[in-house]
């Protein structure tokens, strides 16, 4: 599968383009725009509550994807673990709010330091196994975390989870408020947009997509592969303790279900779908998966099926996910409007990272 | 100048005897050849030396420095480049970014051997594809593969390079070329390691070959003396003919 998407991939960029800057295309820069203010438009198109709460959770859910999007997008290692690194976030915000009184604030870099170094653990099986071997792997420690807290007596709260006070108000402005919430989400989610566009973009990310495209050959170079894959899963679970932490008090209220395997699968699907290696992929992902049953009425259940049978579909339709996608489309049509030869150097709608 | 020392060199792999105790000195002053018949222990010497493959026993010193069994990533970092059988490159990415990835690991090492690229298309200009720099490597041609792989090679700066099999799979015209881009980076000061099967153009490339037969050196010293020495005839030029 991954040879025939490589072998699309390739197709479609055969056509020589100038040397690409860092800096993003026109068209980029008008549809991160158009993105940016509709997601700090939305709450004041009346949503309603209900719409307004999946929103909040939507964007939290993307901060996360973001961070995933770099071991999986750029080092090619795709990891089951993060609705349990984000429970390591959320789980440290809540046990420091209630014995050290510490706020979302104050617990929000160490909920990123434990959910980074918990991160660094589920990732030093793929030093030695790969694939689906290792995505199994993280799906298990997962599985177990979930265990672990529901056993975990009164310092996890067991199985009815743990309680949190409100997030409280900074500078007059109340947080608590489902729109005022939404806003800091936004403002973590763009954050953590920005950072993996930086990261992706950097020497760094370079050196990750080496090892994603030949690990023996960049062995050769230099480059210390271990290392590297275990370090950006380390940097991902950055994203997924500042996830949990903002989820912990989102929620107010957390319990062990919320970061079991089942969790990571939704994660990997909005992914998936959306596209590891985009800069919209991930929130794009999350938006479908969480909206797409809730506009169409589907039933929980149903929707389950749904997400299964999409899932196989997006893998054998969508390598590259909707958005890579949509792109190709707006390049096709592109071509046809203007001739085959305008195509040369013309900004990538998909905004493809690498 | 650059040495590589390699002394009573032996890897097993269960109970095959890939190299039974190879003694080879390399100097990067020095255009060596390395041939033997298919499963002579060549391209397990080259991972054996690389660090892909831990040596069963005996000793490799590179500079003086003890590398046996060193990871193959601190191998790379010390000016020991190489190239792999197979036509190797980052597939999903273009040639620009397959030369950038090596440039930028190459010049992180603080010691001053091997050549020095200010920029991906310096080098990309001197391998001779500065035209495909925004090709994506998948697409291209093999001959500009086994280029680009002797060119992300040379941006890892390496005082010492070990090409396995470069011109396998070339035209003649395409090792033609290989061979002037293999004399123009020894001119820069980096030391070439080479094997191939190709007799005719080990000849006019290398000053010395190293014959292999069975994990053993058969014969090493200047191309003219090896090439006609009987054992070498026996074992490896006389089948072919």
């Amino acid at each position: 599968m991954a040879q025939i998407a490589t072998v699309a991939d390739a197709s479609v960029a055969a056509v020589r383009r100038p040397k690409k800057s860092m800096w993003p295309s026109a068209a980029a820069l008008i549809l991160t725009t158009v993105v940016f203010a509709g997601v700090l438009a939305f709450p004041w198109l009346n949503p309603g509550y209900r719409a307004l709460s999946f929103a909040v959770t939507t964007g939290i859910t993307a901060i996360v994807l973001y961070g995933m999007a770099i071991p999986f997008g750029q080092a090619g290692v795709m990891s089951l673990g993060y609705a349990g690194l984000m429970g390591f976030g959320a789980y440290t915000a809540a046990i420091l709010s209630r014995d050290f009184g510490l706020n979302m604030w104050e617990a929000m870099p160490i909920s990123a330091l434990v959910a980074a170094l918990a991160a660094g653990l589920f990732g030093l099986p793929s030093l030695r196994i790969s694939g689906h071997h290792f995505a199994i792997t993280t799906y298990v420690m997962c599985e177990l975390l979930r265990i672990a807290l529901t056993n975990g007596g009164k310092f996890t709260g067991a199985a009815s989870g743990l309680d949190l006070p409100p997030i409280g108000t900074v500078l007059g402005v109340k947080l608590d408020k489902l729109s005022n919430t939404y806003m800091l989400v936004a403002a973590f989610m763009f954050i953590s947009m920005l950072a993996a566009y930086c990261i992706a973009n950097s020497g760094y990310g370079r050196t990750l997509r080496s090892i994603r495209e030949n690990e023996q050959l960049a062995r050769s170079l230099g480059v210390n592969t271990n290392l590297h894959k275990v370090g950006a899963f380390m940097l991902s679970g950055l994203f997924a303790g500042v996830g949990g932490d903002l989820q912990a008090y989102n929620f107010r209220h957390i319990s062990p279900d919320l970061y079991g395997g089942a969790t990571s699968l939704y994660f990997a699907l909005m992914v998936m779908l959306g596209g590891p290696r985009t800069i919209f992929g991930p929130l794009a992902g999350a938006i479908i998966v969480t909206f797409l049953p809730e506009v169409m009425r589907i039933d929980p259940v149903d929707s389950r099926i749904a997400y299964g049978l999409a899932l196989i579909a997006v893998v054998m339709l969508l390598p590259g996910g909707v958005i890579t996608a949509v792109g190709r489309g707006y390049q096709r049509v592109a071509r046809t409007l203007r001739g085959r030869d305008a195509i040369d150097g013309s900004p990538d709608p998909g905004a493809s990272w690498t | 100048m650059a040495t590589l020392e390699i002394k009573g060199l032996r890897k097993t792999f269960g109970g095959v005897v890939a190299l039974a105790g190879v003694d080879v000195t390399i100097q990067s002053d020095e255009i060596l050849g390395v041939i033997g018949p298919n499963g002579s222990g060549k391209t397990t010497l080259f991972n054996t030396v690389c660090g892909v493959y831990r040596p069963t026993s005996g000793t490799i010193r590179w500079n003086g420095v003890d590398i046996a069994g060193k990871p193959a990533y601190l191998i790379g970092r010390l000016g020991l480049g190489r190239t792999f059988q197979q036509a190797m490159s980052f597939p999903a990415l273009t040639v620009r970014e397959n030369v950038q990835i090596a440039i930028e690991h190459g010049s992180r090492r603080e010691d001053d051997a091997g050549p020095r690229w200010s920029s991906p298309e310096e080098l990309l200009e001197f391998v001779g594809l500065e035209a495909f720099a925004g090709e994506v490597t998948s697409v291209m041609p093999f001959g500009n593969l086994r280029r680009l792989g002797v060119a992300v090679a040379l941006g890892g700066r390496p005082a010492q390079l070990l090409l396995d099999e470069p011109a396998a799979g070339l035209n003649e015209g395409e090792s033609v070329q290989l061979v002037h881009l293999l004399r123009r980076a020894h001119e820069l000061g980096v030391g070439i390691c080479i094997i191939d099967h190709h007799v005719g153009l080990m000849a006019e490339l290398c000053a010395r070959l190293v014959v292999l037969h069975f994990g053993n050196k058969i014969a090493d010293g200047p191309v003219d003396e090896v090439l006609n020495d009987p054992k070498v005839i026996e074992v490896y030029l006389g089948g072919e003919e």
